[in-house]
């Protein structure tokens, strides 16, 4: 693939969103450490990544997934974490790549499953920083405008829709029921973790459905869960919680669909045999 | 899979709005009254940071020599002792014993020197966008005796910051060094440790 066709595949849209937020955050917050562990975790995950191709002898191709999920870790995780715990992040999340797979493709979202481990095993804290989570309001824009391009680039608004909708009901409800900590989801950080996540997260399309009314439950689950967990126990890892269960719905509907063709073309070809 | 209408996709992005406007507002009344809150910290704070970085790092020989006068002497004559003693924080064991001895033999000469903070448990809260934390710091002789985490309403674990108020009694005053990866507990309990300086702190 030439460097012209990559820049209009969704992969290189996402890593140039995740490139420009990785740069505004950093002069946002004066500070040049997130661009050092943005590094350690692109390095990290392209070794890992080639590694693991390797053992698996695939073909050569761009680890544009790798640095993606890479730039990912490094714009949520604090840039107060050190860089091991970084590295870390993004070897669990490449290694749960090529590990948990179906029909060659990751079941769970790496980025999210490496983060919700690394939570898990190294205790490390999200500031979602790279989504611009304690910086004025209005650089939420960066988050739409990004978001909208990829979104409509994939063709998967039903599902970031279903997401924020139903996220953002059941959040009223809890005001109204004065359950959880509505007020807070309402506003940054967590407003702009929700919108990275949405767009950036939720929609990988090896690991989230294709068809409408797919995308429409995997949203509507994804954004269920994650919030009554977040009703429920509060914390940040809510959303990847929710995620992995909606990437579990997605793994058993593909899981069903390609049963149901298996048994097809095989009572084909015993039909054809008898004729 | 057809691509999503555009006017759909206008009128989708407005319902959200919506709905997300609905839940913002409805929980501004909350949202102010904490950022009333904080603003209330904030000015306290800024007044406590300096007192207390400078004035409460008692040398702990002073301690023990006060604990040890108040034993012999009277309930009347243990205040002036241990205000004397106190005064003279700065100077050898052997000076401020000897003024015990003096102050034993005259008792009738009263000295009233204002501590910095009065004795007793005070709470104090620090908050930011990432929640907020409650500690009860514990005073007694213008020395931190204890410090506790008694309300923890941050979106992280508590376990990250459990080394903390060690921190506080071992250094004897807020400053305490930053958590890898725990930033935000720690800039909430340090505030809260300063709010509870204030609460504290003699008129």
């Amino acid at each position: 693939m030439t460097f012209k066709k990559w820049l209009k595949t969704p992969k290189a849209y996402v890593a140039f969103a995740m490139i420009v937020y990785l740069l505004i955050a950093s002069i946002g917050y004066k500070n040049a450490l997130g661009i050092k562990n943005g590094l350690v975790a692109v390095i990290a995950s392209v070794i890992v990544d080639i590694f693991m191709n390797m053992i698996k002898k695939r073909k050569w191709t761009i680890p544009d997934g790798a640095i993606i999920t890479g730039l990912i870790i490094s714009l949520i995780l604090s840039t107060a974490t050190s860089l091991a715990v970084i590295a870390g992040t993004a070897v669990i999340a490449i290694l749960s790549k090529h590990i948990i797979v179906y029909k060659k493709k990751p079941i769970f979202n790496p980025a999210a499953f490496g983060l919700l481990l690394s939570v898990l095993i190294f205790q490390t804290g999200q500031s979602w920083w790279g989504a611009f989570g304690d910086l004025p309001a209005w650089t939420i824009l960066f988050l739409l405008i990004g978001g909208y391009l990829l979104t409509n680039r994939i063709n998967k608004f039903v599902q970031v829709f279903t997401f924020l909708g139903t996220s953002f009901l059941l959040l009223v409800l809890m005001a109204h029921f004065n359950i959880g900590d509505a007020m807070d989801a309402f506003r940054p950080p967590f407003i702009n973790a929700t919108l990275f996540f949405g767009f950036f997260m939720l929609t990988d399309p090896p690991t989230s459905p294709g068809k409408n009314g797919d995308q429409l439950i995997f949203g509507l689950l994804t954004a269920a869960i994650g919030t009554i967990i977040y009703a429920l126990f509060g914390g940040l890892i809510y959303l990847f919680i929710g995620l992995c269960f909606g990437n579990l719905y997605s793994y058993l509907k593909k899981r069903s669909t390609s049963k149901v063709a298996l048994s097809r073309s095989s009572m084909k070809k015993t039909q054809r045999s008898l004729s | 899979m057809a691509k999503m209408n555009k006017k759909w996709v206008v009128l989708c992005s407005t319902a959200i709005a919506a709905v997300y406007a609905t839940g913002y507002y409805s929980t501004e009344a909350q949202a102010n009254k904490i950022d009333m809150q904080q603003n209330a910290q904030i000015h306290s704070q800024s007044s406590t940071v300096a007192m207390n970085t400078t004035q409460l790092k008692l040398p702990q020989t002073n301690t023990k020599i006060t604990t040890k006068t108040i034993t012999k002497t009277t309930p009347k004559t243990t205040t002036n002792i241990k205000t004397k003693t106190v005064q003279s924080r700065n100077s050898s064991p052997n000076i401020s014993q000897s003024k015990t001895k003096q102050s034993i033999t005259a008792p009738a000469k009263t000295v009233q020197i204002k501590r910095i903070y009065k004795n007793g448990t005070f709470t104090g809260m620090g908050e930011n966008r990432r929640g907020s934390i409650q500690v009860a710091v514990k005073i007694e002789n213008d020395r931190i005796m204890d410090v506790e985490i008694s309300d923890f309403g941050m979106h992280y674990s508590e376990s990250d910051i459990v080394g903390l108020p060690g921190e506080v009694l071992k250094r004897q005053n807020a400053q305490v060094s930053n958590v890898s990866g725990a930033t935000y507990s720690t800039q909430a309990f340090q505030d809260a440790v300063l709010n509870a300086l204030y609460q504290a702190k003699n008129a």
